[in-house]
């Protein structure tokens, strides 16, 4: 398993436009996707959990991936990041 | 633009088939103009879930149905997509992007699975159940720029209940031929799917002049009379309809006289309209010589077209407000920019007056405004709602003064009712100057600053608001609500709002000697300046300048230049001393009679 923390750095934080492009990434690897934000948790495959993580601009999110692809996954999702969810 | 298939059979031989009676009703004039068209019903919005309690044994077949359901959704999501993107483009079909995501959504299955499970619940009630959830969790983020409108959520919800109850699915219909299109409401997706061409008018039960229908009929220039309660239960496909978005009524089967009168109506108002385009290379000139400037009130960016066609010396008045709301998000620095950039440049060397963000009141944006207020127009509104967002205000200010480089930019705040809100509204202005000019932006130092007059408060000072800043536009349509206390969407008392009242026109010379006396620019933008019977009123007041909405600017300047500044001072004088509104209207009719060449008192806009 792989663990890793991010900054949302995106102008308007992970809303549902931001949430789909991270579930396009995510849905393309087999591995396990979470996403933990405060006590929050989602899966990293889900729009609608994504959305209701409520992470806004700044904020600090831990992922967790696991699989037999996690290493590739972790690559694509924090390729995401730093493009800041292709938004500004 | 008159439609008119009136064939149905009014005088149907023998009674066999009796034509219903002819219906009136009264909504909100969304979106000016007048047309006799055909209706196209698009109903199916209002889904009633039933609520059962399932078998044991019947869990996994229902599991089953709405597995099902969701990709018989999706299917026909796609298909329309494509279908969209086909006939409009890509960019029109985007929208359905997220709501595939959503529909893709693993936890819709597995939630939905468990609550059928757990609560032996049929799939709809199931379904309907987790939505709500994430509807109501997405909905009270507190985040302003976060949180969603939730209205794709919601689509996705009504979609597949809809595939699921086997309600007849009319999302992927729409009109092939010019209608009106009468609906319960209309969310963009409903809209995106339309043509261009084959929409006349609309007509909704619910939604008012902010909602999304009322911004893409405006933009369309269309008419459009929402807020009918239901009427939709009362129109069938195929019904004639008039939908006359000037008066907010729509009539339903209309018997043929009428549609006649209608019909002359239209005729009449196409005949001025071709005459007064005439007069847009001439001045808005008093026979004795007093110019006034004529300018345009708007709504969306895309309007500014209109504004230059109806001969516009300007923008008196863009609204920001409805550019924020139409938004899923607070827009940034960088895209208010190019709208407001868009707007000037098009106005090249003509001013633009862009009013700060104007929300609360009836104009709310979701993702702002967080917790219903009970008294919404006595609310958290205007200067009072940017100066507690320091944030979101000085934001939309950089992006303004960044505009002012692109051509003449004036700033307005609305909703003054106090000193200190202008004092501290010019600081913050300072504040973004500096800002701006540190970070070696392009933008015009001395953009005249300006409030909006439309509190009682604001006129009871406006000698002292006068020493503060470089104009003042006065907003009819709130200072005569807020005088008179009448709110005139309620249909008890909207008879005791008048243009008119003897109050008002007291108030109104107050604030023009304030004006004149401190040499202060004197707009009028709300309703009032576009009513022809108070037009010979604003001009012998002596104000400035005139902002009303661009089809309007050909009569307002026809009436202008068949009066003379001096009767018109007169006239002012005269009416000062009447008591009642009647009297007023009364004196100010006999004045425009002797004035104005035939049929053009009866074109205004009075509401």
């Amino acid at each position: 398993m792989i663990e890793f923390t991010r900054q949302v750095g995106n102008r308007i934080g992970l809303h549902l436009r931001a949430a789909g492009e991270f579930v396009k990434v995510a849905a393309q690897f087999s591995s396990e996707v979470r996403v933990y934000h405060g006590e929050k948790y989602a899966n990293g495959k889900s729009i609608l959990g994504l959305a209701s993580l409520a992470a806004a601009r700044g904020a600090q999110v831990r992922i967790e991936i696991e699989g037999a692809d996690e290493a590739d996954a972790r690559k694509a999702i924090e390729a995401l990041f730093d493009a800041k969810f292709y938004e500004d | 633009m008159s439609r008119n298939k009136t064939a149905k059979s009014n005088g149907g031989a023998n009674g066999a088939v009796r034509a219903r009676p002819e219906l009136e009703r009264r909504g909100i004039s969304a979106s000016p103009g007048i047309v006799i068209g055909t209706a196209f019903v698009r109903n199916g919005d209002r889904v009633s879930v039933p609520r059962n309690t399932i078998d044991g044994a019947d869990v996994d077949v229902e599991i089953q149905r709405f597995a099902r359901a969701l990709s018989d959704t999706v299917r026909e999501l796609r298909a329309l997509k494509h279908d969209i993107a086909t006939r409009m483009g890509e960019d029109h079909a985007r929208i359905f992007d997220a709501h595939l995501l959503i529909l893709a959504d693993v936890t819709l299955m597995d939630d939905t699975s468990a609550v059928i499970r757990a609560d032996r619940l049929n799939a709809a009630a199931a379904f309907e159940k987790v939505m709500n959830r994430f509807i109501a969790t997405i909905g009270s983020i507190e985040d302003a720029y976060l949180k969603e409108r939730t209205i794709d959520i919601q689509d996705v919800k009504k979609r597949v209940l809809r595939t699921l109850l086997g309600v007849a699915t009319t999302i992927s219909a729409r009109p092939t031929e010019p209608s009106v299109v009468v609906a319960h409401d209309l969310s963009p997706s409903d809209t995106a799917q339309f043509d261009r061409g084959t929409v006349v008018a609309y007509a909704t039960d619910l939604g008012g002049r902010t909602s999304h229908t009322a911004i893409i009929a405006r933009s369309q220039g269309i008419p459009a009379v929402l807020g009918l309660e239901n009427l939709v239960e009362h129109v069938e496909t195929g019904d004639t309809v008039i939908v006359d978005g000037n008066a907010g009524v729509v009539i339903v089967n209309p018997r043929p006289a009428t549609i006649e009168q209608y019909r002359q109506e239209i005729d009449r108002v196409r005949a001025l309209e071709e005459q007064l385009l005439l007069l847009t290379a001439y001045p808005a000139q008093t026979l004795d010589g007093r110019q006034f400037a004529l300018c345009a009130n708007l709504d969306a960016a895309n309007e500014v077209d209109s504004v230059i066609d109806h001969g516009g010396q300007g923008v008196g008045l863009f609204r920001t407000e409805y550019y924020f709301i139409s938004q899923d998000y607070l827009p940034g620095e960088e895209e208010q920019y190019k709208v407001y950039r868009q707007v000037v440049e098009k106005m090249g060397d003509k001013p633009v007056v862009i009013r700060t963000l104007d929300v609360g009141g009836d104009k709310i944006a979701s993702y702002l405004h967080r917790v219903p207020e009970l008294n919404p127009f006595m609310g958290w509104r205007g200067i009072r709602f940017c100066l507690t967002r320091k944030d979101i205000f000085k934001t939309q200010l950089r992006a303004i003064y960044r505009a002012s480089a692109h051509g003449r930019v004036k700033i307005m705040f609305p909703m003054i009712s106090q000193i200190e809100e202008i004092l501290r509204a010019k600081e913050i202005c300072a504040e973004v100057r500096d800002e701006l000019a540190r970070d070696r932006y392009k933008f015009d130092e001395s953009v005249p600053l300006g409030i909006m007059v439309e509190t009682p408060s604001a006129v009871a000072l406006a000698d002292q608001f006068a020493r503060e800043v470089e104009f003042f536009s006065i907003g009819t349509n709130d200072l005569i609500q807020y005088t008179m206390a009448v709110d005139r969407g309620n249909s008890k008392i909207a008879h005791l709002y008048q243009h008119l009242h003897p109050s008002i026109v007291r108030l109104l010379r107050l604030i023009a000697t304030a004006a004149h006396r401190n040499r202060v620019h004197l707009s009028v933008c709300g309703e009032m300046a576009g009513d022809l019977l108070a037009v010979p009123i604003l001009v012998g007041l002596g104000i400035d300048e005139f902002s009303v909405s661009p089809n309007v600017i050909p009569e307002v300047k026809r009436a202008i230049r068949s009066m003379t500044f001096d009767e018109c001072r007169s006239l002012v004088r005269r009416v000062s001393r009447l008591r009642t509104t009647a009297e007023i209207e009364a004196e100010i009719e006999a004045f425009v009679k002797a004035h104005t060449p035939v049929s053009t008192a009866s074109g205004g806009t009075r509401s």
